[in-house]
């Protein structure tokens, strides 16, 4: 997201269009829709968020109050605990971290060696970037039914691994899913690097795997680190997949979340909001991070790094 | 191993789509042929949630697209504190969609939420509906959730087009007497198509794989009425456990979303190639 200096196109030969007068009046008024607009559009992104928070923190009693209390008077952490320890907050909490760990460094080391490999030896050629936009498209539903099927009933029997309801069941399945984004934006980073300087290691005498842990990956950290951000984002937020093929052991945030709104409504309103917030702290510290790669990251396949 | 876990499973799928495949009714697989999509095409929650998911996703991508264009078109130039409002805008494309669905169910749902009250001050009397069940709000609802998030999608990538556009283009017009409005209809629009499709295509191929928001904020509700495709399939095969179905309508909607993406995407592929 690269900025201009801001009104540069504003400056040109302006006094064809109209008296100046008019212009500058057009431009006041256009300002003053503009921060209209942004200030309703953010009245319209804030008030859910706020909503959660002042819920997460009201008593019992306050939720239901009609009509609704914008401001509470005495906030209160009850929520926090009794959905942290009563209702398996903590559990979902460990599961999603360590899951979405997992899935980051597995998706990032076998990305980086995938994208390096594409970027040098040019494998695949265009049918492997085909395949990744190909993957974007299908839709989860799809594919979860069978894995369903694989993982419930044949895993055990043909494997001799139990993947139902396990965490690494789960890492495997969001490794695979979100390998497309980890090598897509890995191999844009790999591909703008010139070749000489690891030529120059492996004069030096480092082999192959050398000169891509100690020279390509650190040169590309950057690319590195954002597809490392993403795969974790996607873990952490992944959803439909968790939700079919875990039980009680390996359940992850959004599955624990979605089971407060949905099975015990009328009373689970305060817990709802905390798990809500907690699960929104990773999120807010990549989101922050992660500004600058956004375009790259959400147009993976698309648009040529 | 990853080509086991992504092929496999389409091979076994295509098998699954021809038996009849039941929790409940045992462990035998009788071959059924082409029953399981038959059982589709006459089931009218199918052709009602097909109907539903198509509604759906092109509405909220209209929204989006025409937030998105505008909240970009006023976030262009830059003024004090824009840095953190940026910041704060794309905060919800890193939430889990289930969050989301449960922030508005928070805001919407009756009696806890502030929704009704807030309608209240604008309309006259008493305002008692349920957003997520009554009449046409749950679409209203779903497509404001949807909105909600994925906005910023739109707005990013807008944004990033609208600021690669070079400023002489803009200045060329003008000294041709371009007013304002023409210099967007006739510069900028023309110029943003291109990422325009992109973003339209990315949000479109997800909005249609809906499921989670309304698994959350409708639970499919009120009936049947907005199951989408995604929502009837699980509803099928993971509620009623016809897998066999189930699977099969999972390669008839794949099948139609492909063609699609083809469609878009080739679109999409054009002006590179240009």
């Amino acid at each position: 997201m690269r900025l201009r200096p801001s009104s540069a196109r504003r400056r040109g030969g302006e006094p064809t269009g109209g008296t100046a007068s008019g212009v500058v009046r057009g431009r006041r008024r256009w300002g003053l829709v503009r921060f209209t607009f942004i200030g309703l559009y953010f009245l319209f992104l804030l008030l859910p968020m706020y909503w959660a928070l002042i819920t997460a923190f009201k008593p019992q009693e306050d939720i239901l109050a009609q009509p609704p209390i914008w401001f509470p008077s005495d906030p209160t952490f009850s929520h926090f605990g009794s959905a942290l320890n009563r209702l398996n907050g903590l559990t979902g909490i460990k599961n999603s971290l360590i899951v979405a760990f997992a899935t980051t460094f597995l998706a990032v080391v076998i990305g980086a060696a995938a994208a390096y490999s594409m970027a040098r030896f040019r494998t695949g050629g265009k049918h492997l970037a085909f395949w990744f936009l190909s993957q974007r498209l299908l839709p989860p539903v799809a594919v979860v039914l069978p894995i369903f099927l694989l993982y419930s009933r044949y895993s055990e029997e043909w494997l001799q691994v139990r993947l139902y309801d396990t965490r690494i069941g789960l890492v495997l399945l969001y490794t695979v899913f979100s390998l497309p984004w980890t090598v897509w934006m890995m191999y844009s980073y790999f591909r703008q690097m010139p070749p000489e300087l690891e030529h120059a290691a492996l004069v030096d005498g480092c082999s192959r795997w050398q000169a891509l842990w100690k020279i390509a990956i650190p040169l590309a950290a950057p690319g590195v680190v954002s597809a490392a951000a993403f795969a974790f984002i996607f873990s952490w937020t992944e959803f439909l997949f968790a939700f079919l093929l875990t039980g009680t052991n390996a359940q992850t945030l959004p599955v624990l979340l979605a089971g407060y709104v949905g099975v015990f409504q009328g009373n689970l309103w305060g817990e709802t909001a905390a798990m809500t917030l907690i699960s929104l702290i990773p999120a807010l510290v990549l989101g922050i991070f992660l500004q600058r790669h956004l375009v790259r990251g959400l147009t993976v396949g698309a648009v040529q790094g | 191993m990853i080509l086991a876990l992504s092929i496999f499973p389409l091979a076994f799928s295509l098998w699954v789509t021809f038996v009849e495949y039941d929790f409940t009714v045992g462990t035998e697989h009788p071959w059924v042929g082409l029953d399981n999509f038959r059982d589709n095409l006459n089931d009218p929650v199918w052709w009602s949630s097909v109907r539903v998911t198509a509604i759906l996703a092109t509405s909220a991508v209209a929204v989006e697209l025409l937030l998105g264009l505008l909240l970009a078109l006023a976030m262009l130039r830059s003024f004090r504190g824009r840095r953190v409002l940026m910041v704060v805008i794309v905060i919800p494309l890193f939430m889990s969609p289930v969050v989301v669905g449960g922030f508005w169910d928070l805001f919407l749902r009756r009696p806890i939420g502030p929704a009704n009250n807030i309608l209240g001050w604008f309309w006259p009397g008493d305002v008692a509906v349920d957003l997520t069940q009554d009449g046409i709000w749950p679409f209203v609802s779903i497509v404001m959730a949807d909105a909600w998030q994925w906005t910023p999608f739109m707005f990013v990538i807008l944004l990033a087009g609208l600021s690669s556009i070079s400023s002489e283009l803009y200045e060329a017009a003008d000294i041709d007497g371009a007013k304002p409005r023409q210099s967007f209809f006739f510069v900028t629009l023309p110029l943003l198509a291109p990422i325009i499709l992109v973003a339209v295509t990315f949000r479109f191929i997800d909005a249609a794989k809906l499921f989670d928001i309304i698994y959350t904020l409708t639970r499919g509700g009120p009936g049947t009425e907005t199951y989408t495709t995604s929502y009837f399939l699980y509803y099928q095969g993971f509620e009623r456990f016809h897998l066999g179905q189930g699977t099969a309508g999972s390669w008839m909607f794949m099948i139609m979303l492909s063609f699609i993406a083809y469609w878009l995407v080739r679109r999409l592929l054009k002006p590179v190639e240009a």
